[in-house]
């Protein structure tokens, strides 16, 4: 094993190698800033690149973007409200007040360190559980990550805008959005109103492009002064602080880091679930969750430590199964075909030194990313505070074309006003737009893992996959103790009184 | 417009729609509706209690003293005035039917001319007619933006360019 670290070390070291991952890094965090277009996207646009290179160097190229388009991601949200994709939306809920506090450096700051030291945490966790993690991905099936979309939706209640309520109207507006079009399973056609456009249901990046950038906007547009009035709110912050924040949240990275990698690890889950769970995650173990989504630090370091780690953890299924843990890793697999990489129980005996190259590029790629990051963050920290005459122009043009550019479809500029003026409605009723992603990030995966657990073990499924039934047990507890806690309250503050 | 209307317009407006899922599922197979169902009914069951909350005079439903978050709002420590009244107060010169309009006329622009010409047409406008800059520099500012979107976006990640209505009827 010390063998294939050193010489996949050593295959990553070339020239050629290093120049390749800064040119990914550069290009994906680039890509990763502008709307719609994340991680996917930045991978199948170099697909036709990696062709008759050296594969280490290949795979630099690749996942150096795919990782810096994580935090490009987080850029956006941070200093908008905006996420480039559904992977960043946890960012905006502390992310956000701090910009609009004066505190953008430190939250950008603490956001890149919170990532690298993620990818770091989550690579050197993937090095050591290569041998051990085969029997526990076997282990799960669909009953299983049915319970584990249903924990998400139960921790949505996390998310609610002050009414529980709203927010769970919100959840299942967002549910019932991802039921549009062909349904996979029986293919029908579900709220389609014989639109060959809606068969391909509703694209996810265009609908938050709407419901986040496009209504941000509107609101901009009516308000007529920008993010931050520097004349109100002065830039107080440093990077240093946000630096040490990250440092002096150390326990809260490993947690998050190691919920990250497990998510990655689970085939199919995503990013984009990763980076809620651990700001619910972040938020129910503070001491003091009531800062949380008014600007606390935890909550920016949390989800990008997560998301950060969570990439060490999605390459796990994909080498060893030929199972890809997400969208960008099955991009990557169509990369592996191409190198001549057969992924499968090989990749961790014969070709480890390629595991492992690939675990010492996202250690390197996440310090390439940080550096750049805390080096641009200054520049950065100023965009908040630019003329709203300027930014409502520019934003609303880039957030259409952005929109287009997602499948190449026009009808997708008329979603994204759709979800836009949607998202404006949301917001002034006070419906959590944070809860209607939510819901629809999540619906396909329950939706999909339920028909396949009913197909596979029938009506009773639960009764056949024990790990599936503590898990609901632990869904069950996860949703009622925010009731228990909030009655311990309300009984501690009688007992006060009286 | 009261709060109070306002916020029965949504109720009934969320009913309208969740009781047109609940309509539209009557065409599907048990195991297509198998989800939008149940969540249509919980929807509306949601809703009605919503609105009978507020019908009571309650100000909202109760919370659940857990997070407070919202992704647009600013962060004052969840003190200061209800947000509707900040909104209402902080109206630009255009208010909401000017938000409204600028989006639906881009989107016209985009159909109708193109994607580059609108964006260019829609930015140069913006930054005239707002009085950002002079006509000269609004222009100036315009043709670089397009310009480097067109490089970004076309020559950059390959997109093919929508020529819009008018291109397709010019030939």
């Amino acid at each position: 094993m010390i063998d294939a670290i050193s010489a996949g070390l050593l295959a990553l070291l070339t020239p050629q190698a290093m120049l390749f991952m800064v040119i990914g890094v550069v290009y994906g965090l680039v890509i990763g800033i502008l709307p719609g277009l994340g991680g996917v996207v930045a991978m199948a646009l170099l697909l036709p690149f990696t062709y008759g290179f050296d594969p280490v160097a290949t795979l630099a190229l690749l996942l150096g973007a795919h990782i810096a388009t994580i935090w490009g991601d987080s850029v956006t949200s941070i200093l908008f409200s905006v996420p480039g994709s559904a992977k960043g939306l946890a960012l905006c809920f502390d992310g956000y007040p701090m910009t609009k506090q004066g505190k953008a450096k430190r939250a950008l700051s603490a956001s890149a360190t919170g990532a690298l030291m993620g990818g770091i945490i989550g690579a050197i966790f993937l090095a050591l559980c290569i041998p051990l993690i085969r029997p526990v991905i076997l282990a799960l099936g669909p009953s299983e990550y049915l319970m584990m979309a249903l924990w998400g939706l139960t921790v949505i209640a996390t998310f609610s805008d002050g009414s529980l309520m709203k927010g769970l109207i919100a959840s299942v507006l967002g549910v019932l959005t991802a039921f549009i079009g062909m349904d996979v399973v029986t293919a029908t056609p579900r709220f389609t109103f014989g639109s060959e456009f809606l068969m391909d249901g509703i694209s996810f990046p265009v609908a938050m492009i709407g419901l986040f950038a496009v209504s941000e906007m509107m609101k901009m547009s009516i308000r007529g002064t920008p993010i931050i009035d520097r004349s109100l709110v002065k830039e107080d912050s440093t990077v240093w602080q946000g630096i040490c924040d990250a440092f002096r949240h150390w326990w809260l990275v490993i947690r998050s880091s190691l919920l990250g990698l497990w998510i990655g690890v689970l085939p199919g889950v995503g990013a984009s679930v990763a980076g809620l769970a651990a700001y619910a995650q972040a938020a129910q173990t503070s001491k003091t969750p009531e800062r949380f989504g008014k600007g606390a630090v935890e909550g920016v370091i949390a989800p990008d430590a997560t998301m950060g780690a969570n990439e060490g953890g999605g390459l796990m299924p994909t080498l060893a199964f030929g199972i890809p843990g997400g969208e960008s890793m099955a991009i990557l697999l169509v990369a592996f075909i191409g190198l001549g990489i057969v992924p499968g129980p090989e990749m961790l005996t014969k070709n480890l030194d390629i595991v492992f190259s690939m675990v010492w590029i996202i250690v390197f790629a996440n310090i390439v990313v940080t550096v750049i990051g805390l080096g641009i963050t200054p520049w950065l920290a100023r965009l908040p505070s630019l003329q709203a005459n300027l930014m409502v122009p520019i934003v609303l043009s880039v957030c259409f074309v952005g929109a287009y550019a997602t499948r190449g479809r026009i009808e997708d500029v008329l979603v994204a006003a759709v979800f836009g003026v949607i998202g404006y409605v949301m917001d002034k009723n006070r419906y959590s737009r944070a809860n209607f992603v939510i819901g629809m990030v999540l619906a396909v995966m329950i939706e999909r893992n339920l028909h396949i657990s009913l197909n596979l073990y029938g009506n009773d499924f639960l009764l056949d996959r024990p790990i599936a039934l503590a898990m609901l047990a632990f869904v069950v507890f996860t949703a009622a103790m925010p009731f228990w806690r909030a009655r311990r309250k309300r009984l501690t503050a009688a007992g006060g009184r009286a | 417009m009261t709060r109070r209307l306002r916020k029965n317009l949504m109720s009934v407006a969320l009913l309208a729609v969740f009781g047109g899922v609940l309509w539209l599922c009557q065409d599907f197979g048990p195991r297509a509706r198998m989800i939008p169902q149940p969540l249509a009914v919980f929807g509306i069951v949601l809703t009605l209690i919503q609105m009978a909350w507020h019908s009571m005079g309650g100000e909202e439903p109760p919370t659940m003293e857990m997070i407070s978050v919202d992704a647009g709002a600013i962060p004052e420590g969840g003190e200061g005035r209800p947000r509707e009244e900040r909104t209402e107060e902080q109206l630009g010169r255009w208010g909401e039917a000017g938000a409204f309009a600028i989006v639906a006329l881009l989107v016209a622009m985009v159909f109708t001319a193109g994607i580059f010409p609108a964006v260019f047409l829609f930015t140069a406008g913006y930054l005239i007619l707002s009085r950002h800059c002079t006509p000269l520099r609004g222009l100036a500012w315009s043709v670089a933006m397009t310009l480097a979107i067109y490089l970004l976006f076309v020559l950059g990640l390959e997109m093919q360019v929508y020529h819009g209505l008018l291109g397709q009827w010019l030939g």
